[in-house]
């Protein structure tokens, strides 16, 4: 029998199935760590340590009548463009988007659960909707939750919506740092993007709907210019008094004819 | 068809159809057979006076604690089944400690009986350790204590009601107590005429005769800390009526 | 079943190097300082990490009750976890006690609040200011792991060490020729929290953008906003 062959089993097949044998699926009652994300092992317990596909910049931005929020198509795997045709910012409802930076297997596993929540407000069929603050805030107390137990969800989320009629533009990390502003970006975009954005909002005024689509444009050139972890495909969604909706995809303009006169390196 | 008396009053859990619950009743009913004890409140200080019964010649009446210290600032009598309020007793002064363990600053005479009469209607006969006891408590409480400058008399009973007075008596002699109290107590008295009128009460509800050894009092009042009558100040109460 | 002990302590099968800390510091400063009959309460606006500005405008001053106010800096996400933890059991005790809790009371429970968590600290600096039950200014002031101090002024948070001499000799009088310490008025006192801001922006650069300054007195609250350098 193959299973009493050790070389196999210690040597060429470290930690996989013996031939012959089944592996053990996550959820079957021989996963010592079924049901129990934190339940440490026999010599301690995983945990994230560092996000493996990732999602790079999100801007989410607030004008007159609503919120913007954009993100680029791509999740990462390390260096590897690996996934170029991905949404990372989405509808939640009529009232509420988001959009998700940093470990994109984290934040599905999170969506499912926002998803589920909607379903659920859904069938009280009462015309109540969540609204962005209540996401916001739920994320922030999950978040830090995770954080407390030191195996943190990898994710920096921007919330926005329409709080009682009102724009709203939120910004939450992987440790539940969060914040409120009437522009918020994150990873890269907080270096590239928020000046941008920053520089057309002179304090008091917001930006109107083509300002805020335009300046979000601006924004994705440039971060597909200089974050090599972007691509130039990107989405927008957009909260307004009339409802959600997530546009898309758009490609950036992009111009390398200056790249030929770049030399030295 | 109402079935009889005798066949609601065996569990804790059942209501009668008249919609009462016996034993707590019953509870109420067992005060009655405690001896006497008088709480006035005035503006400047409460009063608690209590009668000592001796059972026996024998007996070292300095033993029997009727009036009880739950915290500085709160004193408490009982009525009923002792070991009963020595729990309850308990809980007070664990309460006591906990809230200005917490937040610095004296319990609240009300939040103290709250906390007393969350556990004195935690009777039940669950096994997984969700009740205190089996049965009711059989004790009612005067506590007489100063919530923010201001005295304060509350009484408890076994139902866990828990009620602010002006005056009020409890235990055996409580009903002829109680009528004298409501003819002769008013708001405006002061805490001599308060220690006198409680004082000729317990003499006129008691069988024995008045005495020192057979009577505690307590006077609480604002800026002094819990401190009981000692012996000969008793006395001169006594020897004053 | 292996023995754990039987490993040293970097080969454990399994076990994998930390690069992700739960603390992060978000900076932040807190001035206040107490007067007879009032209590200031100042801190700045700028939320950042390490050369990363987040947002200019985040409020770090929580406002407890009518006679109290908490002022909260160091890591926002423990920040934020405590403060709404303060507030719910505020209003738990509101409801058993039926009561506003006093600032004293606010203050012992913070402590507490913080203790409890001593093997895994909220990592944030904290002043508590209000009135205290006489109607007296009193601040408090907090370590990390709970320990308390009633005080008349203090500077806590990223330029905590850079204002509190300032406070000790403008406030407290120390190191200067004053005999009979003079009551501080409620005016001098704002000027010296708001020239204590313009100061410590200038040095510190997780202190800028803005300060929010309260006054509590018996009239109630009242709020203002200075603008600091925002680079």
């Amino acid at each position: 029998m193959y299973s009493h062959n050790n070389f196999i089993q210690t040597e060429l097949w470290k930690g996989g199935p013996v031939p012959g044998q089944f592996y053990n699926f996550p959820g079957t009652s021989q996963d010592i760590n079924a049901g129990n994300i934190t339940a440490p092992g026999l010599y301690g317990s995983n945990r994230s340590s560092s996000p493996i596909t990732t999602g790079t910049s999100v801007i989410g931005v607030k004008f007159d009548g609503g919120v913007m929020i954009a993100a680029d198509n791509l999740v990462s795997y390390g260096s590897l463009a690996r996934y170029q045709d991905v949404q990372r910012v989405f509808k939640i409802n009529e009232k509420t988007i988001i959009g998700a930076g940093g470990d994109f297997a984290d934040f599905q596993s999170l969506k499912r659960s926002i998803d589920q929540k909607m379903v659920e407000d859904m069938c009280y069929q009462d015309d109540i909707e969540m609204q962005p603050k209540s996401l916001y805030n739920w994320l922030t107390r999950i978040l830090y939750n995770r954080r407390s137990r030191v195996n943190p969800l990898w994710l920096e989320m921007v919330v926005g919506g329409m709080q009682d009629g009102v724009p709203f533009l939120g910004h939450v990390d992987l440790r539940g740092r969060a914040y409120e502003d009437d522009v918020v970006a994150t990873g890269f975009g907080k270096h590239f993007a928020l000046p941008l954005v920053r520089e057309q909002i002179s304090e008091g005024r917001l930006l109107s709907q083509s300002e805020a689509s335009q300046v979000l444009r601006k924004c994705m050139e440039v971060l597909y210019y200089r974050d090599c972890r972007a691509i130039s495909k990107y989405s927008v969604a957009v909260s307004t008094a009339q409802g959600t909706i997530v546009q898309g995809p758009f490609e950036v303009n992009q111009n390398w004819q200056l790249a030929t006169l770049v030399k030295g390196y | 068809m109402f079935l009889t008396r005798a066949e609601y009053d065996r569990g804790v859990n059942t209501f009668s159809p008249e919609g009462r619950l016996f034993q707590v009743e019953y509870a109420i009913e067992a005060i009655k057979l405690g001896s006497t004890a008088i709480g006035i409140c005035t503006s400047s200080g409460v009063v608690l006076a209590a009668e000592k019964r001796s059972t026996s010649e024998l007996m070292v009446s300095s033993s029997v604690e009727k009036i009880v210290q739950v915290d500085r600032h709160i004193g408490c009598v009982t009525s009923g089944l002792t070991a009963d309020a020595r729990t309850l007793i308990d809980r007070a002064r664990v309460e006591c400690q906990n809230y200005w363990f917490i937040y610095n600053e004296p319990m609240p005479i009300e939040s103290c009986a709250q906390a007393v009469s969350a556990m004195a209607i935690q009777f039940g006969d669950s096994s997984d350790g969700g009740s205190a006891m089996s049965r009711p408590f059989g004790v009612a409480m005067l506590f007489a204590g100063i919530n923010e400058g201001v005295p304060q008399l509350w009484h408890m009973d076994p139902s866990g009601t828990y009620v602010r007075y002006g005056a009020k008596a409890i235990g055996s002699g409580s009903e002829g107590a109680q009528q004298t109290l409501k003819d002769e107590y008013h708001k405006d008295m002061s805490l001599q005429e308060a220690t006198k009128l409680a004082m000729s009460i317990l003499k006129q509800v008691m069988e024995e005769k008045l005495e020192s050894k057979n009577v505690e009092v307590l006077v609480m009042k604002p800026n002094e800390d819990f401190r009981m009558f000692s012996k000969e100040e008793v006395e001169r109460e006594i020897n004053a009526l | 079943m292996h023995k754990i002990q039987s490993f040293p302590e970097y080969q454990v099968p399994g076990a994998q190097h930390q690069d992700f800390s739960p603390y992060e510091s978000n900076g932040g400063s807190i001035v206040a300082i107490a007067g007879e009959d009032y209590v200031v309460i100042a801190a700045d606006t700028r939320l950042s990490s390490g050369y990363t500005i987040h947002t200019r405008k985040q409020n770090k001053l929580f406002q407890l009750s009518e006679k109290t106010v908490l002022g909260s800096t160091g890591c926002w996400c423990d920040t934020l976890a405590l403060t709404s933890l303060v507030n719910a059991r505020m209003q738990m005790y509101e409801h058993l006690h039926l009561k506003t809790m006093s600032t004293e009371a606010v203050a012992q429970m913070l402590s507490i609040l913080m203790y409890n968590r001593r093997f895994f600290p909220y990592y944030v600096s904290n002043v508590l200011a209000g009135l205290d039950s006489e109607g007296k200014g009193v601040v408090y002031s907090y370590d990390p792991i709970g320990h308390c101090e009633r005080t008349t002024y203090r500077a806590g948070g990223s330029a905590g060490t850079l204002l509190q001499p300032v406070l000790d000799n403008q406030i407290g009088g120390k190191d200067r020729d004053v005999k009979n310490k003079p009551k501080v008025p409620l005016e001098k006192a704002k000027e010296v929290a708001k020239d204590a801001f313009i100061s410590a922006a200038e040095r510190d650069i997780y202190t800028g953008d803005s300060v929010i300054l309260k006054v509590i007195t018996k009239d109630g609250i009242t709020e203002e906003e200075v603008q600091l350098r925002k680079d």
